[in-house]
């Protein structure tokens, strides 16, 4: 069962692949994640995407470097991108499993 | 309900955040609890320098507590970060009303858990805290009685009030 969210065809996604498996989409490259990597991914981007960051962000270099996947990918994200990725984050996990199946 | 990652943790999402949030604030109040010990301990006031170590190490075990708690769920603990404290303090009481204080923030952090868990279905986590509950209770009770005693002894030698200080 693959299980998918899509936003727009060229930005990011999630992918469920199988249990702990899930590949993040983004427009250069699919990167695997463990669910203990997609947690922390969940952690960074949503302490980069409260008011406070948000605006530290706007007001200095205007996109943000982060790791993924222990350190092993690093996503350039500015801020539109960073919202979408949130977004996505957050319905992967509130959805409910038979809206994706 | 059954989401995509229910497979993988027991406990919700947002209510996992709220516990991390509450490792940090409860490191946070036992961090606070040692600068309070260390500022009877210098002025030899035994029985408060006791009450605050043991404070301090209790405060460290409820945020183990759920440190372990949020892991063994399928969820991330994250270790916090503690700054911030404060080491200058104005007499002994203001000490237990600083306590006092905290330990209701505390309770009240508690039951912002609570209502997320039952909002969200979670009972495993408003199981999980229905003992924090029966803790907090217990620990304003404890700040209270000694602020009693404060009251009760009024004008005493300060080292006569600490006498008075529960240890256990």
């Amino acid at each position: 069962m693959k299980n998918t969210i899509e936003t727009t065809s060229d930005s990011y996604h999630i992918e469920y692949l199988r249990f702990c498996k899930y590949v993040l989409h983004t427009p250069t490259k699919a990167i695997q994640l463990s669910f203990p990597q997609m947690l922390e991914l969940r952690r960074k981007i949503n302490a980069k995407t409260t008011y406070k960051s948000l605006n530290a962000i706007v007001n200095n270099e205007n996109f943000v470097l982060l790791f993924v996947a222990d350190k092993q990918h690093l996503l350039f994200l500015e801020i539109p991108q960073l919202i979408k990725l949130k977004e996505e984050i957050a319905v992967f996990f509130e959805t409910p499993d038979f809206i994706l199946a | 309900m059954n989401t995509i990652v229910r497979k993988q943790m027991s406990i919700h999402p947002d209510v996992m955040d709220l516990l991390n949030n509450q490792i940090a604030m409860e490191m946070k109040a036992s961090a606070s609890y040692l600068a309070m010990a260390s500022w009877c301990d210098q002025r030899e006031l035994l029985n408060s320098k006791a009450f605050f170590y043991k404070q301090a190490e209790e405060e460290r075990e409820h945020a183990m507590k759920i440190f372990e708690f949020i892991n063994d769920n399928g969820g991330a603990a994250i270790s916090p970060n503690v700054n911030g404290v404060n080491n200058d303090f104005e007499s002994l009481l203001s000490i237990f009303e600083l306590g006092l204080e905290q330990e209701i923030s505390v309770t009240q952090s508690i039951y912002k858990i609570f209502k997320a868990a039952r909002k969200n279905d979670d009972f495993i986590t408003e199981v999980f805290l229905q003992w924090f509950i029966n803790e907090q209770s217990e620990e304003e009770d404890a700040f209270r009685s000694i602020i009693d005693i404060f009251n009760l002894m009024e004008g005493m030698p300060l080292k006569m009030i600490d006498e008075r200080i529960p240890t256990e």
